[in-house]
């Protein structure tokens, strides 16, 4: 017996069979746990952190994410679904929620004495099959136009969101997409800066063609606000920098001193006074002005004299802003002031700062042609701000998603129906017990659906049988989770992702395969079997 | 099935449904509500608070108070958050917050008790949100029509005074009426609280409290010049020391003579530089850093008065004060650079000595409050109140409507959100019925703390607004309606209406929640505070 080779006291080791079970049980209850967020009607979860910050939140990859999940095979099933949402950026939920039903599903054939490993095949010859099904199933589109990516957008963040909030923030994110987008190449979504602003309430959030600095000028004086700015983006520093060697000075009475005082600064204000030369250069009349962005420092007298030259100087702008503003505004980003020239200057209609309680913001608006853009989310507490930022982020990957696939499908659990029924058809041409997977997997994908209608309260039987009925008069349907009644995903405007939905049942069987296939459990190390948090180390 | 605490790491906390989550919440938020209720309104009791670091607080702000109670409950702390974001916003009217959610949410429990689900709810709360935005303009009583007229500005910030400091709201909001109206710039919407001051200074009484156009600063000069008229004044945001190298250096010396020569020099330059500064006419200076001993006699020879402000922040307050650039570098300043101040003094206000910049002229971007009282949490209320004072005048700034106060606003909305109610299919009506109920608790809680019985004045305050004097709140004297417009109790449109929509956000969040995860608590002292700012502007 293993008990035997191996040392005593791994008390959590599984025998034989019971490990199934327990795995089983570990996927089932982490489906229960996620089921009531899907869906535009799903409800919320809250968060609390060991340091009591809270979030709320319905979105899977946050969810499991902030979950702390300790159990291995929950960990495990965690883990596939955090793939999902690195790859694809959405469909967590629907991932998890279908694994825990594939092993819902065997667990009834197990208990018919049938093997896994049957099970575990049908699995698989169900989900080429599958795969194969979602190719025909899928709509080509070879123009993208904006109404359809709004209303991919849409599908995706209505389920992450109240339906106002969500509805607002789609042209946002659509808009922003189609700006930073440039042909022939792979879109970079970091181009997109989300900033927030914890301020007024959540129907406020906009989006700026052009960027947000969280940061303000550093000098009293400066000015607040220009209009018609050249911008000046560079890397350069401007305060006094140390030599790398350890050096001295030496001097024998007060004015050498002082001139080594003037001498010290001199190099920085030289660079200074380079830059309000360029400024006097192209600033000919007064309606023009400059704004210098640095990313380096910029030392008080300097700050002082672009003061005084009317100048907004920023310093210790973020690296990834600099990429972004040269992007935005034009020109291109200095790394030496000596080839400064007019042509290396961006522009922006207006700039302007923003105080905010103690934070500032330094906006860069009405820039010619942006391929930068920031979406500015407003929202009266932190936990609000964070939701609306998840929601973004998963809404932005939908539309790029889109874009790359250039194709799309039919929402609202169109998909399933249309493929259950084409499973149900496969099976007939299977032989053997094979035929027992496949059927698991045909019952388990319709969990879409099904929890779709629980969780907009509608009975998920009465509903799926009239989604088939409609299904089998040749529409394609999907569930209207006001009415309960099916609907016409494609005249609706629900689509999902073509890519999201390939990943879910490309990864979910064969997680749920692999798990089906474990018939043992061995812990490792001796310490592991002590309650966690006594070895943990120190927590977060 | 495994549940989801068995998946947790251990000492994670799960509540999930109807009964632990949502309910559980309703009642946390409920404590909450009830402790700051009971201090709504002039005749609000005060709390004792005493916080983790030991200082006590007597208030009946309800700002203060949540803040100073440290709440863990994650929706108690939902509505913590709202209520600070209105203090942000709008710095009055965060009692108001705490309370209409807490009664929202506890309406809302009665709902679920009848057997309403919460998305049910949460719709009709959110049909009767938008029903106010629509009525509630419609409900203004009063417009602010010069808000550079003292008595009128005084009259509207009455009832928020009378709220926090009751007896003392004539004297006080004339007092910020004309601290206010002494700094508002020509535009008034750009009207900055911060330029209003407040010193507070301990002893006499609160009638002593006055408002000084400049700016007290609670500290001493440096010299034996403690006065100065129509004086120029330079601001140095260095100090007032010979320059030095940011590479560190040495000093050779050969030989004795050298020796004495180089400190014989640095006096001289030192003198020079002052002598130059001097020269420009500058009689008072004021340094954001140390001054040298050496400085400083010559300074006094040049009967020069020194004002060291250790504050960054206080040192830019005095540049506006006076109307001064601050210098980076010592040296004879420009004539743009200098300020200007009729009167600059040391005056001793009790036992303190202070520093005042009065401006007789009429443009001084700051004015000052000083407080006086007996005991410092008196101080400390006062300010509080003047804080909210300043706030509602900024608010007024904006936008100069008023709403009736005393509870007559609500009785009236909740009048016409019921008759909207019975108009509304499904439902969402039983959940606007209540949500317009949730509204009474204002009236009520008056009349409670005024020891009134609150039914009895609900009704009759309904009776009267039916009679069409919809402006009649109560009057916490008699007890009995009475018109808010003769009793000048007014409440700032904008700030009803932010607290308003941020209590019906609040409660809904807490409603749609109906799971909650809580790791272990972090054991350990709580890390630093990231405060990566850097320091130097």
């Amino acid at each position: 017996m293993l008990s035997m080779i191996k040392q005593a006291g791994s008390p959590s080791d599984a025998k034989r069979g019971q490990a199934l079970l327990l795995n089983i049980s570990a996927g089932k209850g982490l489906q229960s746990v996620l089921k009531t967020n899907l869906g535009p009607k799903g409800t919320l979860k809250m968060l609390v952190s060991g340091g009591g910050e809270i979030k709320l939140t319905k979105d899977g990859a946050v969810l499991l994410h902030d979950m702390q999940i300790q159990h291995p095979t929950a960990a495990l099933i965690a883990r596939t679904a955090t793939a999902q949402d690195d790859i694809t950026g959405d469909g967590t939920t629907s991932n998890v929620i279908t694994i825990g039903e594939f092993l819902k599903q065997s667990e009834r054939y197990l208990a018919e004495n049938i093997h896994p490993r049957i099970i575990s095949e049908g699995l698989e010859l169900a989900k080429d099959r599958c795969l194969a099904f979602l190719e025909t199933f899928k709509q080509k589109k070879n123009t993208l136009d904006r109404e359809l990516l709004i209303n991919i957008a849409r599908t995706s963040l209505r389920t992450k969101l109240p339906r106002e909030l969500a509805d607002q923030l789609t042209e946002h994110v659509v808009d922003s997409l189609l700006l930073i987008r440039k042909d022939n190449e792979p879109i970079d979504l970091f181009m997109v800066e989300i900033m927030t602003m914890q301020h007024r309430t959540d129907g406020q959030s906009q989006l700026i063609k052009g960027l947000v600095l969280d940061h303000g000028s550093r000098h009293p004086d400066m000015p607040k606000k220009l209009s018609n700015c050249f911008i000046l983006t560079c890397n350069v520093s401007l305060e006094y920098e140390k030599t790398e060697v350890n050096a001295n000075f030496l001097y024998k009475d007060h004015q050498t001193r002082s001139k080594m005082i003037d001498g010290e600064h001199k190099l920085v204000a030289e660079r200074c006074k380079q830059i309000i030369d360029l400024k006097n250069h192209v600033c000919d009349t007064p309606d023009k002005n400059f704004v210098v962005i640095n990313q380096k420092g910029i030392d008080p007298i300097c700050l002082d004299m672009f003061a005084k030259a009317g100048i907004i100087a920023l310093r210790r702008a973020k690296r990834r802003n600099m990429e972004r503003l040269t992007l935005a505004c034009g020109g291109t980003a200095m790394n030496s002031l000596e080839d400064l020239s007019p042509d290396c200057l961006g522009h922006a209609d207006s700039v302007y700062e923003h105080v905010l309680g103690e934070e500032k913001y330094t906006f860069v608006e009405g820039v010619n042609n942006p391929f930068s853009c920031t979406i500015l989310i407003k929202g009266p507490t932190k936990h609000i701000i964070e939701q609306i930022k998840d929601a973004l982020r998963d809404g932005l990957r939908a539309v790029k998603n889109t874009i790359e696939d250039q194709c799309v499908v039919p929402g609202g659990g169109a998909f399933q129906i249309a493929a259950y029924a084409d499973l149900m058809k496969f099976k007939e041409t299977v032989q053997g017990r094979v035929k027992l997977g496949v059927q698991a997997f045909a019952d388990s994908i319709l969990i879409i659906p099904k929890t779709l209608a629980e969780n907009s309260g509608f009975d998920p039987m009465d509903t799926i049988i009239k989604l088939q009925e409609e299904y089998a008069k040749g529409h394609i349907v999907g569930l209207d989770i006001m009415s309960g009644e099916p609907m016409d995903p494609v005249q609706e405007g629900i689509w999902d992702q073509y890519s999201v939905l390939k990943q879910i049942y490309r990864s979910s069987p064969i997680i749920a395969s692999q798990l089906l296939l474990v018939d043992e459990i061995i812990k490792a190390g001796k310490g592991m079997g002590r309650a966690p948090g006594n070895d943990a180390g120190p927590q977060e | 099935m495994l549940g989801l605490s068995d998946m947790l790491k251990e000492g994670s906390k799960h509540f999930a449904g109807k009964d632990e989550a949502v309910l559980r919440n309703i009642d946390a938020t409920k404590q909450l509500s009830e402790i700051t209720r009971t201090s709504l309104g002039p005749n609000g009791m005060n709390k004792m608070i005493i916080n983790h670091l030991e200082k006590l607080f007597v208030t009946n702000d309800a700002a203060t108070i949540i803040k100073e109670l440290d709440v863990i409950h994650p929706a108690a702390k939902m509505l913590v958050m709202s209520a600070q974001m209105q203090e942000q916003e709008m710095g009055d009217g965060t009692n108001y917050v705490v309370t209409l959610a807490g009664e929202f949410l506890q309406k809302a429990a009665k709902l679920l008790e009848m057997g309403l689900h919460t998305s049910e709810i949460i719709t009709g709360y959110e049909k009767a949100g938008k029903k106010i935005d629509e009525i509630i303009e419609s409900l203004t009583v009063y417009k602010c029509k010069d808000i550079r007229d003292k008595a009128e500005v005084a009259k509207c910030l009455k009832a928020t005074i009378a709220s926090k400091q009751y007896g003392y709201e004539d004297f006080l909001s004339e007092i910020i009426a004309s601290a206010c109206i002494q700094v508002l710039p020509k535009k008034s919407t750009n009207f900055n609280v911060d330029n209003i001051r407040v010193t507070k200074i301990p002893g006499g009484g609160v009638t002593d409290t006055s408002v000084v156009k400049g700016l007290v600063i609670p500290s001493d000069t440096d010299g034996t010049i403690k006065h100065a008229e129509k004086c120029k004044v330079a601001v140095f945001a260095s100090g007032i020391d010979l320059g030095k190298t940011e590479t560190s250096g040495k000093v050779l010396i050969t030989n004795e003579d050298e020796l004495l020569n180089f400190s014989k020099g640095e006096e001289d330059s030192i003198r020079e530089t002052i002598e130059q500064i001097a020269k420009t006419g500058v009689k008072v200076i004021i340094s954001g850093s140390t001054v040298s001993e050496l400085a400083m006699h010559y300074l006094e020879r040049q009967k020069i008065m020194l004002i060291k402000v250790q504050s960054k922040f206080q040192l830019r307050r005095v540049c506006k004060a006076v109307g001064a650039t601050p210098l980076v570098k010592l040296g004879a300043p420009i004539p743009e650079e200098l300020g200007y101040c009729d009167v600059v003094t040391v005056d001793e206000i009790g036992s303190t000595k202070c520093c005042i910049f009065r401006q007789n002229s009429e443009d001084s971007e700051i004015s000052t409050i000083v407080i006086r009282g007996s005991t410092n949490n008196i101080l400390d209320d006062i300010e509080r109140a003047i804080d909210d004072g300043v706030n509602v005048f900024k608010g007024m700034c904006k936008d100069g409507r008023f709403l009736a106060g005393a509870g007559a606003f609500e009785i009236e909305l909740s009048r016409q959100l019921q008759a909207f109610a019975d108009s509304t299919p499904g439902l969402s009506q039983y959940a606007i019925n209540h949500y317009a109920e949730s509204f009474e608790i204002i009236p009520r809680t008056l009349s409670e703390t005024s020891g009134f019985d609150a039914a009895k004045v609900i009704s009759n305050l309904y009776a009267s607004h039916t009679q069409g004097n919809t402006d009649f709140g109560l009057d916490i004297e008699s007890g009995q309606p009475k018109s808010t417009v003769a009793m000048n109790i007014y409440d700032l449109f904008l700030s009803k209406q932010y607290a308003i929509h941020l209590a019906t956000n609040t409660a809904a969040t807490v409603l749609r929640v109906d799971q909650i995860i809580m790791s272990k608590p972090a054991g350990g002292p709580k890390p630093p505070k990231q405060g990566g700012q850097d320091m130097d502007d």
